[in-house]
């Protein structure tokens, strides 16, 4: 189809599907009103039954946790296929890292770049840790905490010291950390059956709500998809900066 | 608050328009990136702080950042082929 | 039982983590050992799991949050026969593409194996769950280890292009069912299926349902590639490796149509009962046009892997009839399809993985007469094409009849010569290409242009074997075999009946998962009697054909008034990304507002 005509066959059916989204739409529940009785049971035994103040987590890694398992898995794959694409073929060099144009000299770092970045690692790394950490207690969590984490390789390429983030962040540890992290979630919930329950059930002591050691199960959790994620994450940086080629050897 | 909500809503969807409608891949990256802060934001005025913190993150710096980093492998990728 | 119905889930994702990481360390060998025992344990867990859920539906609560009494609020597994049937199915093919995969890629794995066991662990978890979120979850991971493993061969330019036609179009699809999950959770405040039946079921479908149903459905279809979904499928099994073209054509698409099978019958039957007739219509009719659409364009292609794609497109079309005719033979029929064509085309596309390793290519007007040394190859695509005929005792004859009784029961009288056409014209493109590669029949070019433009194919192994290896013959001759004689198990066509009518039998669904009911087992009908006619005519029409396109070139010219309406018919299945949503979204559209408007 050329352009024109592809474009008006679009935008009569892109009518056609606007109306079918205004008739579903229409009938949803008043804005600001009509909250679901799934909410409000959450939001009743969260505390009592799982000492877990933030509802959130409750949700995502205890009541529905089968599904956050899903979604950790995706990550998983999704790295997997990010590699995969990245592989370098063997007549294709590693390259230097900075991106030259040609007959132009790269300008070296900016020390005002360079000052902050060093700055905010430390301070990236521990709020990373704390959300990961707190997750249970206020709104964060695994997830959350793992993609801050992940920023701070990200920190110390943009300082221009890329020998040091090879150095900080060998990619064999990365992976094993990233797969530990997603095996830890099957691994805990297999624990959960070998002691005496269903898969995911949460039959650790509960804790005092509020307190890090709250929520059973929940906190090895968050530690685990944290583990994954920052690993995860690192991980795609690392294969764009070229650290991580899978030689495809002919 | 309300007003808040509606001033957010607005500019996500002129947002939304502008990623759409910036043609050029590194331009798209920053506008990708700013319009992931207002999805954020977004979230925060209408009190999810769980989502808010996933899409800061993810969005205003994960995915520009892939973006970017995609278009250079391309850049370079082209250069040594012309070689 | 407090850990089986876990196992076909977990054991394949656990392993793939496992691999991930120690497939630098470990010889080849070892990592492809560890990946096919790892399938093959999951095989043996859903079948006791099918064997169990025989008896007796499984209901399995995740984290022990069973319902208490007003709510569910965890995930539960709601395990029947058709769906840990399905799981045991897709088990026994990926462990057949491993074995084959096994000597075939000639560079360091690259992470295929964890690949493909995170989209086995995800297509089990898919056939297992009862919750609608839950579904969606393993939707999304069946689909980026698809997209990844589509893409695989990354040294060709053309596998990045078909896998981004597949990557979007179905993301597309995937938002289509996330805002419909949304609309619904809004609407009854519920996520488990058993329980939005029963919220939904208080009050009569309103425009909000009804464009949910469309929606959710819509993105379905869009995996199942029907018409006008189906674009995307033809591109990516060209560029992808043949093992897991195995699996896309054999169990990925059909899980679409279960997906909208299961939905239809756990959520939305209580409250769109009424309207079941106008339903009927609109899926058979969407069944036929894909059977017939791609049908035609089977027969003119060039290159056998996308010739084997647009057969399967067409073949689901025939499955969609047998879901869309909501009955429990339709059902019964379309479920015993799925295994008997499942096997054949899985066999079928890995005869044709042995000659682009033999030959690096797969292009059939290339291949004319080469293949004459490869006489397992040759076998497995004689038995291809009498399977997919439907010669009884094969798998596909067995759904034939059941399918055709369903129809002629409700009045659909013309279902059969659809099918009947479908099989001819896909049988024939089988046949023909076999005659002409194995044989060296028929003509050297195409004296008029109208067919498919020749296509690239790179080379999926790095040097050409002399001989093909056994790890490969092996598992293309035990699913095309155990394709054709399907029928020969005992009782699968009363077992198949007796599962479907539990499957639609919505309120017993919703009493067992949220109450614990205890089953009754209902009488099922007696199968239809055998047909063996319908088989036998189809592949004689079949042959016939083949040879009057080979040999007669009288036939060839004749056929000239066919061209331009074909070009055209190619035109549209341009490559182009941008077409293909713009079919996307016409057809969404016109599914949605033929729910709105015509059901009430």
């Amino acid at each position: 189809m050329t352009r024109r005509i592809r474009l008006k066959f679009f935008l009569v059916s892109a009518a056609a599907l606007a109306l079918c989204f205004f008739w579903g739409y229409a009938g949803l529940p008043a804005f600001g009103h009509g909250s679901s009785i799934y909410a409000d049971i959450v939001n009743a035994i969260s505390v009592p039954q799982r000492h877990i103040t933030d509802a959130v987590t409750a949700v995502n890694f205890d009541i529905r946790g089968f599904d956050t398992l899903g979604e950790e898995f995706i990550l998983f794959t999704s790295v997997l296929g990010v590699i995969l694409l990245m592989r370098r073929t063997k007549d294709e060099p590693a390259g230097d890292h900075e991106d030259k144009a040609p007959g132009r000299k790269v300008p070296p770092v900016s020390d005002a770049v360079r000052v902050i970045a060093l700055l905010l690692l430390a301070p990236t790394i521990v709020f990373g840790w704390y959300i990961v950490v707190h997750g249970q207690v206020t709104p964060g969590g695994g997830f959350q905490g793992g993609v801050i984490l992940s920023s701070a390789p990200l920190l110390l390429y943009l300082c221009g010291s890329y020998p040091k983030v090879r150095g900080a962040a060998a990619p064999r540890l990365i992976e094993i950390a990233e797969a530990l992290g997603a095996a830890g979630y099957i691994v805990i919930g297999g624990a959960c059956v070998a002691l005496g329950g269903m898969f995911l059930e949460n039959l650790l002591p509960l804790g005092k709500a509020g307190t890090l050691t709250s929520g059973g199960m929940v906190p090895f959790i968050n530690l685990g998809v944290g583990l994954e994620v920052s690993g995860g994450f690192t991980l795609i940086l690392l294969v764009y900066l070229e650290e991580l080629m899978e030689e495809k050897e002919s | 608050m309300i007003v808040f909500q509606a001033f957010i809503l607005l500019f996500v969807a002129a947002g939304g328009t502008a990623v759409v409608f910036t043609r050029d891949a590194t331009s798209q990256a920053i506008v990708v990136s700013f319009y992931g802060l207002l999805l954020g934001i977004m979230f925060f005025v209408f009190q999810a702080p769980d989502v808010a913190l996933s899409q800061i993150v993810v969005g205003a710096m994960a995915l520009p950042l892939m973006i970017m980093l995609a278009l250079a492998r391309i850049r370079k990728q082209n250069r040594k082929r012309q070689q | 039982m407090r850990l089986l119905p876990v196992l076909p889930v977990v054991v394949p994702l656990i392993t793939a983590a496992a691999l991930a990481v120690l497939t630098k360390l470990l010889p080849r060998a070892w990592s492809a050992l560890i990946a096919i025992a790892s399938t093959i344990a999951t095989a043996a867990a859903a079948a006791l799991l099918l064997r169990d859920s025989l008896q007796q539906p499984i209901v399995y609560w995740f984290g022990n949050w069973k319902p208490n009494g007003r709510m569910a609020l965890g995930i539960s597994f709601a395990i029947d026969p058709i769906g840990a049937g399905l799981a045991t199915f897709a088990a026994v093919l990926t462990a057949a593409a491993l074995v084959f995969g096994s000597k075939y890629f000639d560079s360091v794995e690259n992470h295929f194996h964890a690949l493909i066991l995170c989209f086995l662990g995800a297509m089990c978890g898919f056939s297992l769950t009862g919750d609608m979120f839950n579904l969606f979850v393993f939707f999304e991971l069946m689909s980026a280890a698809a997209f990844a493993l589509c893409a695989y061969k990354t040294e060709d330019p053309g596998a990045l292009q078909g896998a981004l036609n597949f990557a979007v179009t179905n993301t597309i699809g995937a938002y289509f069912v996330l805002t419909g999950i949304g609309l619904l959770y809004a609407r009854t405040g519920a996520l488990n299926m058993a329980q939005m039946s029963e919220a939904l079921a208080s009050h009569p479908a309103d425009k909000l349902v009804l464009v949910a149903f469309a929606f959710i459905s819509c993105g379905y279809l869009v995996k199942a590639a029907v018409v006008p979904f189906h674009f995307w499928l033809a591109d990516a099994h060209a560029v992808a490796p043949s093992p897991v073209c195995v699996l896309f054509s054999g169990v990925m698409v059909e899980m679409g149509l279960y997906a909208v099978a299961r939905i239809y019958w756990a959520v939305f039957n209580q409250t769109l009962h009424a309207d079941i007739a106008s339903l009927r219509i609109l899926v058979v009719s969407i069944g036929a046009a894909t059977a017939v659409l791609a049908a035609i364009m089977c027969f003119s292609q060039r290159n056998l892997k996308r010739l084997l794609a647009f057969s399967t497109i067409s073949h689901v079309g025939l499955m969609t009839i047998g879901v869309g005719l909501f009955t429990a033979g339709g059902l019964a029929g379309a479920a015993i399809y799925t295994l008997g064509h499942g096997l054949v085309k899985g066999g079928l596309f890995l005869a044709a993985g042995m000659l682009l390793h033999r030959f690096s290519t797969v292009d059939e007007l290339d291949l004319h007469g080469r293949g004459r040394s490869e006489k397992w190859a040759g076998f497995v695509f004689f038995a291809g094409a009498i399977g997919l005929a439907g010669l009884p005792p094969s798998g596909v004859s067995a759904g034939d009849d059941l399918i055709h009784e369903a129809a002629r029961a409700i009045g659909y009288h013309w279902v059969r010569w659809i099918s009947f056409f479908a099989a001819i014209i896909t049988s024939a493109a089988v046949l023909r290409a076999a005659c002409r590669v194995f044989f060296g029949w028929g003509p050297r070019r195409e004296e008029q242009p109208g067919g498919a433009p020749k296509t690239q194919e790179s080379r999926e192994t790095d040097r050409s074997q002399q001989r093909t290896p056994m790890t490969m013959i092996a598992p293309a001759v035990a699913l095309v075999v155990a394709g054709m004689f399907l029928n020969f198990t005992p009782r699968l066509k009363r077992i198949a009946t007796q599962s479907a009518t539990e499957f639609q039998n919505s309120e017993a669904y919703s009493a067992r998962v949220l109450r614990a009911a205890p089953k009754r087992t209902p009488t099922a009908p007696a199968p239809a009697p055998e047909n063996p006619l319908f088989g036998i005519s189809a592949f004689a029409c079949a042959a016939l054909g083949a040879a009057c396109y080979l040999f007669s070139k009288s036939f060839r010219s004749t056929s000239r008034w066919i061209t331009r309406p074909l070009s055209v018919l190619h035109g549209l299945h341009s490559g182009h990304v941008g077409d293909y949503v713009a079919f996307l979204t016409f057809g969404i559209a016109a599914f949605g507002l033929v729910c709105v408007l015509c059901l009430r």
